[in-house]
């Protein structure tokens, strides 16, 4: 098939993305799982939607390609190009341009008279065109009122076709629709309503530790979002790796958590296998397939909520809470600890125990999750207890390990 | 359905295209031109033969079309409930816009969807009148291209003031706050907008004044070792950055990450939450940093 840089779905191209973006260090047998043209093909489309962010290099192991983006310093999410690349027909592109022009001036349609006005005053003044049968006009004006661009009126036996009445007063929306477009989940949403406004949209809004790799999920985001809403079970199909996709039975979703520090977003969902709260990376689904109506759904949402308490991060490890305590010697002047405590705490407590000394504790089901968060203040812990033990002894492991890698003049990683 | 054409890059410059097919000032320079401004660097190629030959049946040889009216699409389903969804979160008070049209929609999303488990807690006010008023007369400023008089507390709780040209609204999803942004001085600088207290708009500037503030950029070099899944964990959770990694032998990566020299402390912190997976290689002063950390809890 001839090369084209629309595309018809974005799974393939997502992962090419990924790699790209987050990688950048892969060579061409090295990333996708696909053959090497389809290699040259998803370079060439990303190539095509981002030039200006695509950058090479060529080393030992071969020719890298990566993205380089700083979030910081650009408005707009470059990748949500990914999601203005849909393919379409000459049908689907003259009959759209055709079907709201015609609607435009307020006046419900049949389908006869529609394909009539058509043929009569469009398609009749351009050479070459096809006519357009019946079949593909139902099948757009099913769609397009599927998506909410028309809507139905019955006449005596036949359905009327018209625009539905916007009153929504999108000039007001501009600065918020601009803001939420990068600053909330489903921002391509956001950004397909920017490319309606005529004139561009002045830039007022940057964003701090913002992941613009979100944007490649989206699409799974969107179904989970409505199989939540629905109370729906789901069947998840894992990322598919060289040797193809995973299945997971059927899980009933419940919530999307979100890293606002690591990159990461999880679905967390309860598994009718395991019988527990389960999470998973959304990076890591290539498909949900939605099924039935779980009866017991409300119950699946109380047990999170319970065990929410407990939950550092993504984990609940075996279910058995882990007690933990980090004492800090914080001087008086160094309030700006004490401030990273409070707000950085979560489902943990802090208390001042002494003039220099502050206590934070938590009961959480997996204490490992904290260890990241605990090395952070390094050159403070007094003490440091788990009831796991194998937390405190990784991190003084860990910190022994620092210990000699900076000052051990040892070069081992 | 989100990944659908009418969303296209393509419908949208074809749409630019008959709008000015319609004014009649259509031509090929223009045809080309809009492609490149609406959609992607090779879409030429595609969309200017179709054009002219007249398969998409919009544009006939001579570059008229037979559409009457301006193109315009309706929102769509999805468009609706985005933005009710966007009209029930606590921030949109600081926009001003109109509920007018969203009844009875349902929302895509509310905030019970998610969980933002490692956002601080501290966030700004949003609902709070005074800071809405500091929002609006900031973009005001902005939009206006005005100068604003601020009187803000810095870090010791000490009254500032100043006069400032606004350059942007930073907001963090970490943090949950804004951050202005001022151009005119020798560097950026930035006021938490939770900090201002007082906050005037002043005359007008001249366009030229706007010039975009010098950052300060800073790097950091650090071999990576891809142990207990960190390749994937770093590569992440640095996402948000400029970074540039090139594989090394044995499971080692060299990782080069670009940051502003203000985020230094910030840095540090995120680099230490990795442990020994991290060993920074440069610069020394970075190195210096860590070293006095370690040397902090030796001492304890």
């Amino acid at each position: 098939m001839a090369y084209s840089e629309l595309i018809k779905d974005v799974s393939r191209i997502r992962i090419y993305m990924r790699e790209f973006f987050v990688y950048g260090f892969k060579s061409r047998d090295e990333v996708g799982p696909k053959s090497l043209r389809s290699y040259d093909n998803e370079k060439r489309r990303i190539e095509s939607w981002l030039g200006n962010f695509m950058s090479f290099r060529q080393d030992s192991s071969g020719k890298a390609v990566f993205l380089s983006v700083d979030s910081r310093h650009i408005p707009y999410n470059p990748l949500y190009k990914a999601w203005k690349a849909a393919s379409f027909t000459k049908n689907d592109i003259g009959l759209h341009f055709i079907l709201l022009d015609i609607l435009a001036d307020g006046k419900p349609r049949s389908l006869t008279e529609l394909l009539e006005v058509i043929d009569g005053e469009y398609l009749s003044s351009l050479d070459y065109t096809e006519p357009i049968d019946e079949s593909t006009l139902r099948k757009k004006l099913k769609e397009y009122t599927d998506e909410g661009l028309l809507l139905t009126v019955k006449s005596g036996k036949q359905y009327l076709y018209a625009l539905p009445t916007d009153s929504v007063e999108l000039q007001s929306w501009r600065d918020a629709v601009a803001f939420f477009s990068e600053g909330c989940p489903l921002g391509v949403v956001g950004s397909f309503i920017l490319d309606k406004y005529k004139a561009p949209t002045p830039t007022i809004f940057s964003f701090k530790h913002r992941y613009v790799v979100f944007a490649l999920d989206n699409g799974i985001l969107l179904d989970l979002l409505a199989a939540i809403h629905a109370h729906q079970n789901v069947e998840l199909e894992l990322a598919a790796d060289r040797h193809g996709g995973r299945k997971q039975g059927l899980i009933a979703p419940l919530k999307i958590y979100i890293s606002t520090q690591g990159g990461r977003q999880y679905l967390a969902a309860y598994g009718a296998g395991k019988k527990k709260i389960t999470f998973f990376r959304l990076d890591a689904i290539a498909k949900v397939t939605p099924g039935e109506t779980e009866p017991e759904y409300n119950a699946f949402q109380d047990l999170l909520k319970a065990e929410q308490p407990y939950i550092w991060g993504v984990s609940c490890g075996q279910y058995r809470l882990e007690h933990i305590e980090m004492v800090l010697a914080v001087d008086p002047k160094d309030v700006h600890i004490i401030h990273r405590l409070e707000r950085e705490k979560r489902c943990g407590s802090v208390r001042q125990t002494a003039e220099k000394e502050w206590r934070f504790t938590a009961d959480v089901y997996d204490a490992g999750e904290l260890i990241p968060w605990l090395r952070t203040f390094i050159g403070r812990i007094s003490s440091l207890t788990c009831s796991n033990k194998k937390v405190e002894r990784q991190f003084w492991a860990d910190f022994a390990a620092l210990t000699e890698m900076y000052k051990g003049g040892g070069n081992a990683v | 359905m989100l990944f659908s054409e009418i969303y296209s890059a393509y419908f949208n410059a074809v749409a630019a295209i008959i709008t000015e097919a319609l004014q009649g000032e259509l031509t090929v320079k223009r045809i080309d031109e809009i492609i490149r401004e609406q959609a992607f660097s090779e879409s030429v190629l595609s969309i200017m033969p179709a054009l002219k030959n007249g398969e998409w049946a919009v544009l006939d040889k001579d570059f008229q079309t037979p559409i009457k009216r301006v193109p315009k699409m309706p929102l769509t389903t999805l468009q609706r409930r985005w933005l009710k969804a966007i009209s029930l979160d606590p921030r949109v008070c600081l926009f001003g816009v109109s509920p007018v049209g969203l009844d009875g929609i349902e929302p895509l999303f509310t905030s019970d969807d998610f969980v933002f488990f490692d956002r601080y807690t501290d966030s700004d006010p949003f609902a709070d009148e005074n800071y809405i008023v500091r929002f609006k007369t900031i973009v005001t400023a902005m939009r206006e291209k005005r100068h604003l008089q601020i009187e803000y507390r810095n870090r010791q709780g000490r009254l500032m003031h100043g006069r400032f040209i606004p350059y942007r609204l930073e907001y963090s999803s970490k943090d949950d706050k804004f951050r202005l942004e001022t151009a005119g001085g020798s560097y950026a600088a930035y006021i938490n907008l939770k900090r201002i207290e007082r906050c005037e708009l002043l005359e007008e500037y001249v366009d030229e004044r706007l010039i975009a503030p010098k950052r300060r950029n800073a790097s950091v070099l650090f071999t990576l070792k891809n142990e207990r899944n960190a390749l994937e964990r770093v590569m992440l959770h640095f996402s948000d950055c400029r970074k540039e990694t090139r594989r090394l032998d044995n499971g080692m990566y060299d990782v080069k990450l670009w940051y502003e020299a203000q985020d230094e402390s910030e840095i540090l912190v995120r680099i230490l939450s990795f442990g020994p997976m991290l060993r920074v290689t440069a610069p020394d002063s970075f190195i210096s940093l860590i070293k006095n950390r370690i040397s902090m809890q030796e001492s304890l």
